[in-house]
């Protein structure tokens, strides 16, 4: 396996008595990457995280943070780390500047070398004015402020921050991203977020994660099509119609719009006006708005709004993350991009799942185009 | 300097950066005056040019109050409020983290302890020389001080280990050390069956120390135990 692997994660298991936090996860971070880590609250990112950091092990499975096993070596991989944990805990009786210090020395800084980087953490976190203050009497997003500062005090290789923007303000938010692409570059930094826009901004690439599984792993562009599918939204007059023709009747519109090419489902949408209103789904690489329109001059049907949505990063978040167990499939999406590395780990927990996929899945794969679909027939 | 002694000095300062080290310490003299002076019918009419009360009297005091309340927080607090996973995730060893918060209660305990010296000094040196004191008895005493001192730090640490809420922490260790302390009362009582108080003087901190207040140090009887609590 390439060195510039940073963080290497295989098959981490991790259970709570019955409850299993973690299963079978699987994915590597290279050097360089800045990877954003996605999944609803509970889902298991912080548990992730912590395997990560050393702080708890896995039930199963193994993990190597810059080479070092997380199991066998435990100092060598919290020195190669920065780690802000959820909600910033720090010593509340401490001055900000007396916190840092304390990181610093207890990492090995010299004076010189702290004095140094103090100077680019406050700039970097907006520390200048709080240096002097008790951490008690910091508001949420000034302590996590110190938490990131204290995460950055010695310059590490690998960043690995839960929700480091959670309680910023949208300023804050702007400069802490910036600076985390700043550095990303020859970095490796693990974050997690449930803000998708912070995850569009920073991070090139995203994991998703949903019940302690990967769900989708890949490039932003390449998850944001993995549902493979547009939204259209139609809106016909139920009153009103071109000429001699009759407006027509709700499933009968329905009717016409399912027989147009390229539509895969056809939903009527609640709606207050005096219209039938209809959410399409066609697949991405066709546009179909021309058909619709076509549709509705040969009907005489008066066309009251066409719209066409991309599927978001959030659209695509919320349909894999649903939670119904059908959505669940393992590792399968994983490492899509780093199939030469690791193929047969990836490929094991995709096939345990298979019989759990259905035709709603099977339509994704049309847009894989690097088929290594995991065992998808 | 090592970790270990880093977090040490952070936990020892955090006692003086928050009441908790300037009010145990001063209650701990007023409680320690009254019951020097006064308890029993007090010092002076014991008319001995003797320091063995407070030998007597402040191992309850440590027991009963400022070791409970010096580790309670230890890692209950740590554990509580989530400090211990930034602590944790720093590159420390777990013994680092438990040495450390041994150590920097250990020293407030200590500070306490030494500063009891105040007594004989000021009773039998200067300013006031009240009779001849014997020193050998009050070093084997203090020595036996600080040694239970240890001990009893290292049993609050333990149990600060074992629970999140400092409440818990503190009375599980204010039991512990009172019924440690106080077994070798039960003894006395319960000579009828020789075993059982053999047994009870064997785990009795006061039983243990009142030999050194005698001025006899003798290694065997003494054994204390540094617990390594884990994280979790």
């Amino acid at each position: 396996m390439a060195t510039d692997v940073m963080i290497q994660a295989n098959g981490l298991t991790k259970r709570f008595g019955v409850v299993r936090a973690l299963d079978k996860v699987n994915f590597d971070v290279k050097r360089g990457e800045v990877v954003g880590f996605l999944g609803p609250n509970g889902a298991g990112k912080s548990t992730t995280m912590r395997i990560l950091t050393c702080f708890i092990s896995p039930s199963t499975g193994s993990a190597k943070v810059n080479g070092h096993d997380v199991f066998d070596n435990p100092l060598e991989v919290r020195k190669s780390i920065g780690y802000l944990p959820q909600r910033a805990p720090l010593y509340t009786d401490m001055t900000v500047w007396e916190y840092l210090k304390f990181a610093a020395e207890i990492r090995g800084l010299d004076e010189t070398a702290f004095k140094k980087r103090l100077k680019k953490v406050v700039e970097v976190c907006g520390l200048a004015q709080s240096l002097g203050k008790d951490i008690s009497t910091l508001s949420h997003g000034y302590r996590q402020r110190v938490g990131l500062g204290q995460a950055l005090i010695h310059d590490p290789p690998i960043l690995i921050l839960d929700e480091p923007t959670s309680d910023l303000d949208p300023n804050e938010k702007a400069e802490v991203l910036r600076y985390i692409k700043e550095i990303g570059k020859d970095r490796t930094i693990l974050l997690s977020t449930h803000n998708l826009a912070e995850v569009e901004e920073a991070c090139a690439r995203a994991i998703i994660v949903s019940k302690g599984r990967v769900v989708a792993d890949g490039p932003l562009d390449e998850i944001r099509g993995k549902t493979g599918r547009v939204r259209y939204v139609v809106a016909i007059d139920e009153q009103r119609a071109e000429a001699s023709n009759k407006p027509p009747a709700a499933a009968q519109a329905q009717e016409a719009l399912e027989r147009l090419s390229g539509v895969k489902s056809v939903r009527e949408l609640p709606t207050d006006e005096k219209a039938h209103k209809f959410e399409l789904s066609g697949s991405q690489d066709s546009d179909i708005r021309a058909e619709i329109f076509r549709l509705m001059v040969a009907k005489g049907w008066t066309l009251l709004e066409l719209r066409r949505d991309a599927q978001s990063l959030d659209a695509v978040f919320r349909d894999l993350t649903r939670g119904d167990e059908k959505l669940d499939r393992g590792a399968g999406w994983a490492a899509a991009e780093d199939e030469e590395e690791d193929d047969d780990e990836d490929d094991k927990p995709a096939a345990a799942t298979d019989e759990d996929e259905d035709e709603d899945e099977s339509e994704d794969d049309e847009d894989d185009e690097d088929d290594k679909p995991k065992g998808k027939s | 300097m090592s970790p270990m002694l880093i977090i040490a000095k952070r936990e020892f300062r955090s006692y003086f950066d928050s009441p908790i080290a300037y009010i145990v310490i001063c209650l701990s003299f007023f409680a320690l005056g009254l019951m020097f002076f006064f308890l029993n019918g007090g010092f002076w009419q014991l008319d001995r040019a003797s320091v063995s009360r407070l030998f007597e009297s402040a191992p309850m005091g440590l027991s009963f109050l400022v070791v409970p309340v010096v580790t309670m927080r230890l890692l209950a607090e740590e554990r509580r409020s989530g400090t211990l996973e930034m602590l944790i995730t720093l590159p420390v060893k777990d013994s680092d983290v438990v040495l450390g918060k041994y150590l920097g209660a250990l020293g407030l305990v200590l500070i306490l302890v030494l500063s009891t010296l105040a007594y004989p000094l000021v009773m039998f040196k200067f300013p006031w020389n009240l009779g001849p004191l014997d020193g050998g008895p009050v070093a084997s005493g203090y020595l036996g001080m600080v040694l239970f001192s240890c001990a009893a730090v290292a049993i609050g640490l333990l149990i600060s280990a074992l629970t999140d809420s400092q409440a818990v922490a503190f009375f599980i260790t204010f039991f512990v050390l009172g019924a440690l302390w106080l077994f070798g009362d039960l003894a006395s009582k319960a000579a009828d069956y020789p075993t059982f108080a053999a047994v009870l003087n064997y785990v009795s901190f006061q039983s243990r120390l009142s030999n050194f207040w005698r001025g006899l140090v003798d290694s065997p009887t003494w054994s204390f135990s540094l617990p390594s609590p884990c994280s979790r």
